[in-house]
């Protein structure tokens, strides 16, 4: 009995990534190298964006050595028997090794270290992102040979699609006994080789720079280092701090605190820097009481750098408009849309602020008789622009508003959140007073709630209030500190998690907390009178 | 319909002496053609949509054959088609996908499989069962059985599944029998090649008229008093002559195999024929050319069975195991039957050990057939396949403990720049003023706004049949009801079984139609209400949808008795929420028909890419609109993610190293549709979208007031 078995070929693609032209590619390859070879594809409603796997065989033996004989391929993969997995996207890969395809004996696997992140990992509230790094050691872990690089960076390099390079790195990984000259005859087709289109040359491009880049492990290496390490993410910069500022703490706080205090600075002015140090330096002495050693590197005084900067600098209209006017963002929205040095880009930005936003540049009063108005109404009032901030009205009026930062100040926004803010600081530094530093640091970190503008900040407040004033405080539960702290960590670990709030809601309830107050919301709709009531059909009637 | 076929129509052309390269479900039209059929018809649907959008496309040498080709409204249509070849010797050809197309047509299949036919009559049906499926998983198989239809399952090789197409046609007309043959998704998509023989051009034909009709033959009719006799021909007549058929030209094939253990035999449908070669590979018990150690009989015709042939094959054997997919097992039910009926008392096997869900790949036969070996081949029970099973299940064990959390889903979603996304954005937000609404949900691309960030709809009942299915709900319920349907499924039956029941009855109901020109789903094929090809070469601005432009829909409505009448564009989420709330708060108490309009973001590309292309070529002026993101400005709350799902609108790392939560971006291939900026005002999202015109190769006049223009603006802005 003849015990040749065919060779064995998985390639995992998202829709429109060319993994049918692949495989077209692979069956005409081994036509030209004189081999039998099938191939399949379950493609349904994939192209739409969702991933999609095709299937190749090749027989080992050339047909001139099979007497007449054909071999019976088979249309489906065989998990653990295959030789090669190719794959355009890191999370598809892992998620064909998790269907048992790929076997440590037998294939090797070839895949991008690109990701094409899922809609449930983008929804996230907080990162929802997989973890590359543990992804890329399931590959290793199951495989016998794996080649991981950026597939998509390579394909752009030579201005072509994916399935070009992927089918560069299955020629050189020499799974297939065809010839660099076979793949390239089955790139170009029936074209004439003396002029071939640009997309064939495109195509061959990208063929030959992965065919290339196996050749070259070190250089491989390093770029599968560089996806590890986070790739190309800019290291933090720490801009000047005062030296009266800078001994004031220990070194471990120094790059963040002056992250935050030039933004202090960039935000509002010296005075509110100064404010800044003097709010971080309560929570520095209050963690050297319950941690004089420093044995945990005074890292709630670092986090609260990080937490408080964020906070004070609290978004508002003039924040945005300052933002949105400096001549450093218009270099970087012509670079992210990639124009031409010739091209002309206008840009339009999308605003809609409605009462909150001006009620909060006024003095109290005004404010709150300017809210008033606004709740009697029926729908909240609020101003859709498209402001064109590459025109002179547009850049005026927006630098007109950056220029408010006195306003700011006076307003009414601004008084409120510095009384959160030092309720929440108070919180960490009597959580590190009761003698806990995990219970102040879990405190510290939820900073991380309060995010952005309008209701997405209103949301993170209500939920930061509602943790401190049920866990963090003592006589409410009466719970350890040790006990609370876990309780704030699993509480802030849930409001990240879903925007909904169940979960958080979940949690609180899980640790003796109450949940969250309903926050009334009026809908209207038509109630629909039981059928006594209703009239005779008005269309037909019999 | 604007996807090029023309590589697979020069295919159709070759002759004798010449190889076919290419897809299955290619090398079956390619089949019709030999076989002379006269005319094809059908509904679309994967996997079998390419036959009739090749032949569609292909009308120019359709012509040239007089073969006529229908793009029908709906597989009964398809079905009611085939009642030419009743009367006629026509050779008729219809597809679609089954087993819901097989639903809709079964009215017609009965009524032409009653009176039986003369010209052959061929009924190619995507099998859409297992991985890949989109359907219901139902066998077609029990159609067959009931009305008395052929069912061919040829081995997925394509000279077999070519040389059935041509049998098929003969089988049906010794028999005058309907035949169907069942392509499963993979079958239909195998790369392989076959030996061509010569397009035969049908006797009677579109260039071939027939002068006169038939006679009257009362016969013919499905109509009582014959169909009691009908019902008699099929047992007495159709059913043998199939067989005789099918035994003479061997369509059915008895291979000995090596002959080590001719004692034992398997019986499997040729559709399997490969996975289970494959499984008997891993068990050490056939070769890469599939040369088995055990005899088998591979069904190419799984209806009607042939019982002298079962009879033969399991006589005096020690067992046999039959390897049918899905469920009931009918085949083994009934030659179980066979064989007690003929005192045969070889042990049969099948789903005893095969599994009864699910498609039959070769780790799954393997499996099973490693328990039938175990038991009649001891000898052979530590063959590799056992270890390689066993290797799979302790692998998908560790990657699952590795990993911790089950990896997220990649369901298929909204293309990018899709006009039904933006819909669902408003859905979202009207609900947020309305309360939630039950939604009976539809057939079409519009049925993936049931996976997140969405994750709306109640019920699927069929395709066009989300506003039938609310008929028992909205009247028992306080709020009213949503129906959503796409204008493929409002052709295809949502019109009458929607739209005409609920203006009958009077209903207080709302429906949804996602008017974008085609039925994309399916491959973005033409339907009544598709913008016409010289309004599209017409259009100055390619870019712009054209939907508008065809208002069959609307007149319809209105012609149909519809008062409440909204047409909205798609992409103003604002308008579409303060429309659907109106209708869900309306106090007219008819049907409330709410049309989002927006052509097919798929359909526009392949219009646009290429002109944009032509006008850079020619270095004319050109703008092209991207969305983006101010990473300083963006909240990272991804609220507006959760509001879209558009494949662009993606996170990054946060470049503010105080912040740690990635932050919203925009990558290339945004097609600049808006829906970023029009969320960002209906749902007041944080300010950090913008809206980016780049004027490519600009006017003199445009460049030099920019260069005014730009000096001013930078003089204002700050570093």
């Amino acid at each position: 009995m003849n015990l040749v078995q065919p060779i064995t070929l998985l390639i995992c693609a998202l829709g429109g990534e060319g993994g049918g032209v692949l495989t077209e590619w692979l069956i005409e390859a081994a036509r030209v190298a004189g081999h039998a070879a099938q191939s399949t594809s379950i493609p349904g409603v994939a192209q739409r964006t969702g991933a999609t796997t095709y299937y190749v065989e090749v027989f080992p033996l050339a047909l001139t050595s099979l007497q007449g004989r054909r071999p019976v391929f088979s249309l489906s993969p065989v998990p653990g028997a295959l030789d090669a997995v190719v794959s355009s996207e890191l999370l598809e890969t892992v998620r064909q090794v998790g269907n048992g395809m790929s076997s440590p004996e037998r294939t090797l696997v070839i895949s991008s270290s690109a990701r094409s992140l899922t809609t449930a990992e983008r929804m996230v509230p907080g990162d929802g992102r997989a973890d590359a790094q543990r992804l890329v050691d399931v590959i290793r872990a199951f495989s016998r040979e794996h080649q991981v690089f950026d597939m998509g960076a390579m394909a752009r390099e030579s201005g072509t699609v994916v399935s070009a390079v992927m089918l560069g790195a299955l020629a050189c990984s020499g799974v297939l006994p065809f010839a660099r000259e076979h793949f390239e005859a089955a790139i170009r087709g029936h074209e004439d080789p003396a002029n071939p289109s640009r997309a064939t040359q495109a195509s061959l491009r990208g063929f030959a720079q992965a065919f290339d880049a196996m050749h070259q492990p070190r250089e491989h290496a390093m770029r599968l280092r560089q996806m590890l390490d986070g790739g190309d993410a800019p290291a933090a910069v720490a801009p000047p701090l005062p030296d009266t500022v800078r001994s004031r703490f220990p070194p471990a706080v120094h790059d963040l605190l002056s992250l935050g205090h030039a933004r202090m600075l960039d935000y509002q002015d010296a005075a509110y820097a100064a404010l800044y140090v003097d709010r971080l330096e309560q929570v520095l002495q209050a963690e050297r009481e319950v941690d004089p050693g420093g044995v945990h590197g005074f890292s709630t005084t670092r986090e609260m750098a990080r937490w408080l900067a964020l906070w004070m600098a609290f978004d508002d209209i003039v924040r945005v408009a300052d933002l949105k006017s400096r001549a450093s963002r218009s270099r970087r929205v012509r670079s992210e849309v990639k124009a031409g040095d010739a091209d002309i880009v206008k840009v339009y930005e999308h605003f809609k602020p409605g009462v909150p936003e001006f009620a909060a540049l006024l003095p109290a009063s005004l404010a709150a008789r300017l809210t008033a108005w606004d709740a009697r109404r029926e729908k909240p009032w609020a101003l859709a622009l498209k402001v064109g901030s590459h025109s002179v009205l547009g850049m005026l009026s927006l630098r007109l508003l950056a220029s408010m930062r006195g306003l700011r100040k006076r307003g009414s926004r601004f008084a409120h959140e510095q009384a959160l803010i030092e309720r929440w600081l108070n919180a960490v530094i009597a959580g590190m007073a009761e003698g806990s530093w995990r219970l102040g640091h879990e405190i510290a970190l939820c900073g991380r709630l309060i995010k952005g503008y309008g209701s997405t900040n209103e949301h993170g407040k209500r939920n930061l209030l509602h943790v401190i004033e049920h866990l963090a405080v003592a006589h409410k539960s009466g719970s350890s500190p040790q006990a609370r702290a876990e309780a704030i960590a699993a509480a802030r670990e849930a409001a990240l998690q879903e925007d909904s709030g169940k979960a958080l809601d979940a949690a609180l309830v899980r640790h003796g907390a109450p949940p969250r107050p309903v926050t009334a919301q009026p809908i209207r709709w038509m109630k629909r009178p039981p059928s006594q009531a209703r009239q005779e059909p008005h269309a037909h009637s019999r | 319909m604007e996807v090029s076929f023309s590589k697979e129509i020069e295919a159709l052309r070759l002759g004798a002496g010449q190889t076919f390269h290419g897809e299955g479900i290619l090398a079956i039209t390619k089949g019709l053609l030999q076989s002379g059929v006269a005319y094809v018809g059908g509904y679309q649907g994967a996997p079998v949509s390419h036959l009739l959008d090749v032949m569609v496309q292909a009308k120019p040498y359709m012509d040239e054959l007089g073969v006529h080709v229908e793009a029908c409204s709906n597989e009964a249509s398809a079905a009611a088609m085939l009642g030419a070849s009743i009367h006629y010797p026509l050779r008729g050809a219809v597809t679609w996908k089954s087993i819901v197309g097989t639903n809709v047509a079964a009215d017609a299949l009965s009524n032409l499989s009653s009176p039986g036919v003369k010209g052959g009559v061929l009924i190619v049906v995507g099998e859409d069962y297992g991985e890949g499926a989109s359907v219901i998983q139902e066998r077609t198989h029990a159609y067959a059985l009931k009305s008395g239809m052929c069912l061919l399952d040829p081995r997925p090789e394509l000279a077999q599944m070519v040389r059935m197409v041509e049998h098929g046609f003969a089988l049906s007309e010794a028999s005058n029998m309907p035949c169907m043959m069942e392509l499963r998704i993979r079958a239909c998509h195998v790369r392989g090649s076959f030996d061509c023989s010569d397009n035969v051009a049908p006797a009677i034909s579109t260039r071939a008229l027939m002068s006169e009709p038939a006679g009257f033959d009362y016969m013919r009719l499905a109509h009582p008093p014959v169909t009691f006799r009908q019902e008699k021909l099929k047992g007495e007549e159709r059913i043998p002559a199939a067989r005789r058929y099918i035994v003479e030209h061997e369509l059915n094939e008895d291979l000995p195999g090596s002959g080590a253990h001719a004692d034992l035999g398997i019986v499997v449908q040729g559709g399997l024929f490969n996975a289970l070669q494959r499984a008997l590979q891993l068990h050490g018990l056939a070769d890469a050319f599939g040369e088995s150690a055990i005899p088998m009989l591979v069904l190419n015709v799984t209806c009607p069975l042939v019982p002298e042939q079962l009879a033969a094959f399991c006589a005096g054997k020690r067992a046999v195991l039959v390897v049918e997919e899905g469920q009931p097992e009918y085949i083994e039910q009934e030659i179980a039957t066979l064989l007690r009926r003929r005192d045969i008392q070889t042990p049969l096997h099948g789903k005893d050990f095969i599994p009864l869900a699910g498609e039959l790949g070769v780790e799954a036969l393997a499996g099973g057939l490693g328990g039938w070996v175990a038991r009649y081949l001891p000898q052979r029970a530590d063959a590799g396949a056992n270890d390689l099973l066993a290797a799979n299940r302790d692998r998908r064990a560790a990657v699952a403990k590795m990993l911790e959390t089950p990896l997220p889903t990649r369901p298929p979603g909204f293309c990018i720049g899709c006009p039904e996304r933006p819909v669902f954005s408003a859905l979202k937000l009207a609900q947020q003023d309305t309360g939630p609404v039950h939604i009976a949900a539809d057939i079409g691309c519009h049925a993936f706004g049931t996976f997140e960030p969405f994750s709306m709809g109640h019920s699927i009942l069929g395709y066009g049949m989300s506003l039938a299915s609310r008929a028992g709900v909205s009247p028992v319920m306080q709020r009213r009801v949503l129906s959503v349907m796409g204008d493929g499924g409002f052709w295809h039956n949502g019109l009458l079984t929607g739209v005409q029941s609920a203006l009958f009855n009077g209903d207080d109901a709302v429906l949804l139609i996602f008017k974008n020109g085609y039925t994309s789903a399916t491959g973005t094929q033409d339907i009544i209400s598709t913008p016409d090809e010289a309004i599209k070469e017409a259009a100055v601005d390619k870019q712009q949808s054209l939907v508008d432009k065809n208002k069959t829909i609307e007149s319809t409505l209105r012609g149909l008795g519809v008062q409440w009448l909204r047409t909205v564009h798609s992409y103003d989420v604002a308008a579409m929420r303060s429309t659907l709330t109106e209708a869900f708060t309306s106090d007219f108490n008819g049907l409330k028909v709410v049309i989002a309009e927006g052509e097919c973001q798929l359909e526009r590309q392949r219009r646009i890419k290429p002109w944009i292309a032509s006008l850079l070529q020619r270095g004319e002026r050109v703008l092209r609109v991207k969305y983006g993101v101010d990473e300083d400005v963006c909240n990272g709350d991804h609220a507006c993610i959760r509001l879209s799902g558009c494949p662009t609108l993606t996170v990054k790392d946060n470049p503010d190293p105080l912040k740690v939560d990635p932050v919203a971006t925009v990558i290339d291939g945004c097609v600049g549709c808006g829906l970023c900026g029009s969320n960002a005002h209906a749902a007041t999202l944080c300010p950090s979208f913008y809206r980016a015109e780049i004027v490519q190769n600009p006017r003199w006049h445009e460049r030099l007031w920019q260069g005014l223009r730009g000096a001013v603006v930078r003089s204002l802005q700050t570093a």
